[in-house]
């Protein structure tokens, strides 16, 4: 099965700096493709440049195997030429149509035969709930039902492939959990392919099929959700996605199994494999266990600070040079400037590239 | 208070007499025809240069510049200097199309079309710079949505980018017609030698009768307002609350490609600045400077003899000279301070009545100048007030001419400043008054001053309702320019012109000159 959306070797430079290097990716039919990072990390521009709003210095973009951009061919699509449809941040609705002239616009743009128009709109409306404001107007709409418009607007006609630029940022935090669930259930339904950009990593873990997590115009790290979310390999993408114990180590071996050296003779057993190089070891702060009593395998250290976070409490703990965060449910004996025993799950911890 | 007296008196002049306009209809259609054709025009043109900048031509931010040169000209001096440009027998660019180039062609802008054309040259920058501020406050996202979902770049143009204007382009016709119609020195230059009479030149003509008639200038007065109200009306009822002002977003992008289509926008910039500007100047500087205005080169003879009489001869110059800058430098202060405190009246407070207040400030905007001046006129030559022949009553017409100009600037420039600022001194211990002249004067001071140097060059200019208003001793810069150039010689006109340049010009740099080392930052 040939990718829906094909982009090999992308480099696009913004005023003189290069905003992305070599950057390739690839969606199969049905998939939502995420592209993640901090702002500043080229993924819009990326998605900008699929959509043929950028021109780029180099690469291959290919869309439903027919290249719509090849530097080296000296091919170059304008937007409209290129299939495709795009949710914009900020929505993007045009002010001065109704909710249905809005929809309607690309497939009168591109042609279609009025009656095809009607239904499709329609169709198009009644997917994202919004069938009974057709005859709005489009500055009389809520955050969230502009949003819905957008949506309705890219999926009417049947575009190869949509593509979104931070969607779901503009809204509030309740209302961004529900979009978020709507649009999956939607792209399940339509078998939608979608190239998403974000940089709200709960987001691209719940929406995505792959992840390409980006830092200063590269690819850093790609993968399916659980591996980025589970198996960060460098270090910027552990932070990415919020693992907040990374420790620098050296690295050991016994046996047969790994184990990260701390300052102070603190080791930890690791899974997973070393990368090249320096490294540090990473947990998460629900893989750390307290204990007030020594155990075997804990380590010893002084409790600094308890937060209550609702659900959860968070601990600090401190050990000569080392500070842990850890995370879990209140324990009465915690005493803050008392000590504790701190240990890792094996399964938690993991090596990652400095 | 300013406003309401002179505008019954017109209404009530008028309905003393019986209607003049009646007699003659084809005054009443010349007046709508220059309107609406100029107006159109105006829009047209400053619509597609406010496109054609916003999408980046080479050279952009000289052309910004240029292109806004004519509201700092009066068009007086465009029309005097097109007179010369293009008058069908020795016009300099007939002589060159016939003489030079062969050509059977002859321009003649003493004629209804010429009125129209440079009209319309002189009131395009409003419009280009209200649909310019409208495209820098678009959302690009809407443009290139557009693009994306599949409409070719004209059609985006055709169904986004200009309904998307339209509110710009409509606010600004609206400004534009009250202009044109109540403009009074091109038509007298370029209209009345070839007969085609509107509504101001015939309001002059009825007034240097004598008997001045002034019931029967006032009906045409009243013709006038009762059109520009009706089409204020219509504005705001077509217009509603709508607009389109897309605040966030990025911003209307530059297209980098293709630089044919570049070269091509610079083009019909250039072109602009040189219909409007660079050549009614060029044609301004022969003329002053040359012996007498001849198209054979033969006779031409180059003169310091024209701006030695202007300078050193003609008794009104230094007269007008100093009643000119006078008021320049009032009516640009006053209304700067009017403008600020009803602006903030305006947005700081919850004055009842701060609304109508408002909106009678803006009341002007929808006045023609010589239509207000008539009110004042009539007013004044009754109330025994010692105003009537003196500068006072020019002080008063242009500072209601001014006053919206004021008001809009300050608070364009309060509504940028966040009230907390003013909050935060009072909390501090600031009191009212302490307040305004530390904080908020301060920061609003380089908008202040951008904007008394504007007023103050469009004082200078002003003519529509100086050249009813003035007597001998309070003569003005413009209105001996019209004196001249309807009993003089051209050259000498032309010279007295850009003495009245070289002033406004003189004291708005010093000005600049003052602001940027008083700024703050």
């Amino acid at each position: 099965m040939t990718d829906v959306v094909a982009v090999d070797g992308l480099a696009v430079a913004h005023g003189g700096v290069r905003a992305v290097h070599s950057l390739s990716l690839a969606a199969r039919r049905g998939e939502v493709v995420t592209l993640l990072g901090p702002s500043g990390c080229g993924k819009t521009t990326t998605l900008r440049a699929i959509a043929g709003l950028e021109t780029p210095e180099a690469g291959r973009i290919a869309i439903d195997g027919r290249a719509v951009f090849d530097a080296a061919a000296g091919v170059d699509l304008p937007p409209e030429r290129r299939g495709l449809s795009m949710v914009f941040q900020s929505y993007a609705i045009w002010p001065h149509m109704t909710v249905f002239e809005n929809v309607a616009f690309g497939l009168r743009a591109r042609g279609a035969p009025r009656g095809d128009i009607e239904a499709e709109v329609r169709r198009g409306l009644d997917s994202v709930g919004l069938g009974a404001l057709a005859d709005r107007g489009a500055t009389r709409l809520s955050g969230g039902q502009q949003q819905r418009v957008a949506l309705a607007r890219a999926i009417a006609g049947n575009p190869g492939v949509i593509l979104l630029d931070e969607p779901l940022s503009n809204l509030d935090a309740q209302l961004r959990l529900a979009m978020r669930a709507e649009f999956k259930e939607l792209q399940r339904r339509l078998g939608l392919t979608a190239i998403y950009v974000t940089h709200d990593q709960e987001e691209a873990l719940v929406l995505s099929d792959r992840i390409l997590v980006m830092r200063d115009g590269r690819v850093e790290q790609a993968g399916t959700p659980a591996e980025i979310h589970d198996t960060p390999t460098t270090r910027f993408v552990a932070d990415f996605v919020g693992v907040r114990n990374i420790l620098p180590c050296e690295v050991g071996r016994e046996a047969d199994r790994l184990v990260a050296l701390l300052p102070d003779g603190v080791r930890l057993d690791v899974r997973g494999v070393a990368p090249d190089g320096p490294a540090c070891v990473c947990f998460r702060p629900t893989g750390v266990v307290l204990s007030t009593r020594p155990e075997p395998g804990a380590f010893a250290a002084t409790l600094t600070s308890a937060t209550y976070l609702g659900d959860w409490m968070q601990y600090e703990v401190v050990a000569g040079g080392l500070t842990i965060c850890a995370r879990g449910l209140a324990k009465a004996d915690l005493a803050v400037g008392g000590t504790v025993f701190w240990s890792v799950l094996q399964e938690a911890c993991f090596l990652v590239a400095t | 208070m300013l406003v309401l007296p002179p505008l019954v008196a017109v209404v009530a002049a008028s309905a003393w007499v019986g209607f003049a306009p009646l007699h003659r209809p084809e005054i009443v259609f010349n007046t709508l025809l220059l309107g609406l054709t100029a107006t159109a025009a105006a829009v047209a043109g400053g619509g597609a240069l406010a496109l054609a900048l916003a999408r980046g031509v080479p050279g952009r931010a000289m052309l910004e510049r240029l292109v806004v040169m004519p509201l700092y000209l009066t068009p007086l001096l465009t029309a005097i200097g097109w007179s010369w440009l293009g008058s069908p027998h020795s016009g300099m660019l007939n002589l060159l199309l016939r003489d030079a180039l062969g050509l059977g062609i002859t321009i003649n802008v003493v004629s209804p079309g010429g009125v129209i054309l440079v009209c319309a040259l002189a009131t395009m920058p409003l419009p280009f710079l209200l649909m310019s501020d409208a495209l820098a406050g678009l959302d690009a996202s809407l443009l290139e949505a557009a693009r994306v979902h599949g409409a070719r770049p004209g059609m985006v143009l055709r169904r986004v980018t200009l309904p998307l204007l339209g509110p710009a382009a409509l606010a600004s016709a609206l400004l534009v017609f009250v202009q044109v119609v109540g403009m009074f020195s091109v038509p007298a230059v370029l209209g009345m030698p070839a007969g085609f009479d509107v509504a101001t030149t015939e309001i002059f003509r009825l007034l240097e009768t004598y008997p001045p008639r002034l019931g029967d200038a006032a009906a045409w007065g009243l013709l006038l307002l009762a059109i520009t109200a009706l089409l204020t009306l219509a504005q705001s009822a077509l217009l509603g609350r709508r607009s389109f002002a897309t605040i966030g977003g990025k911003a209307f992008r530059a297209s980098g490609k293709p630089p044919r289509a570049q070269r091509l926008r610079a083009a019909l910039a250039w072109l602009y600045v040189a219909l409007a500007t660079i050549l009614p100047l060029l044609a301004l500087l022969w003329a002053a400077s040359v012996a007498f205005v001849t198209g054979k080169l033969r006779l031409t003879r180059f003169t310091a003899a024209h701006f030695d009489y202007v300078l050193f001869a003609y008794p009104k110059t230094w007269i007008a000279v100093g009643n000119s800058m006078l008021l320049g430098v009032l009516t640009a202060t006053i209304v700067c301070v009017l403008g600020l405190a009803v602006s903030w009246v305006v947005l700081r407070t919850r004055q009842r009545g701060r609304g109508v207040l408002d909106q009678l400030s803006m009341v002007p905007l929808s006045m023609p100048a010589m239509v207000f001046a008539l009110g004042l006129l009539w007013v004044y030559v009754r109330v025994p007030a010692p105003i009537y022949g003196t500068i006072a009553i020019l002080l008063i017409a242009y500072v209601t001419h001014y006053l919206p100009f004021g008001v809009r600037a300050t608070s364009a420039a309060l509504r940028q400043l966040h009230p907390e600022l003013e909050e935060a001194a009072r909390v501090a211990g600031a009191t009212w008054f302490g307040t305004m002249r530390r904080v908020t004067v301060p920061l609003v001071q380089p908008t202040m001053i951008a904007a008394w140097g504007l007023l103050f060059i469009m004082a200078m200019q002003e003519v529509s309702s100086s050249i009813l208003l003035y007597s001998s001793s309070s003569i003005v810069l413009s209105v001996a320019v019209f004196d001249l150039w309807e009993n003089g010689n051209p050259s000498d006109v032309a010279a007295l012109g850009f003495v009245q340049l070289a002033v406004s010009f003189l004291v708005v740099a010093l000005v600049l000159r003052v602001r940027q080392r008083a700024a703050p930052v």
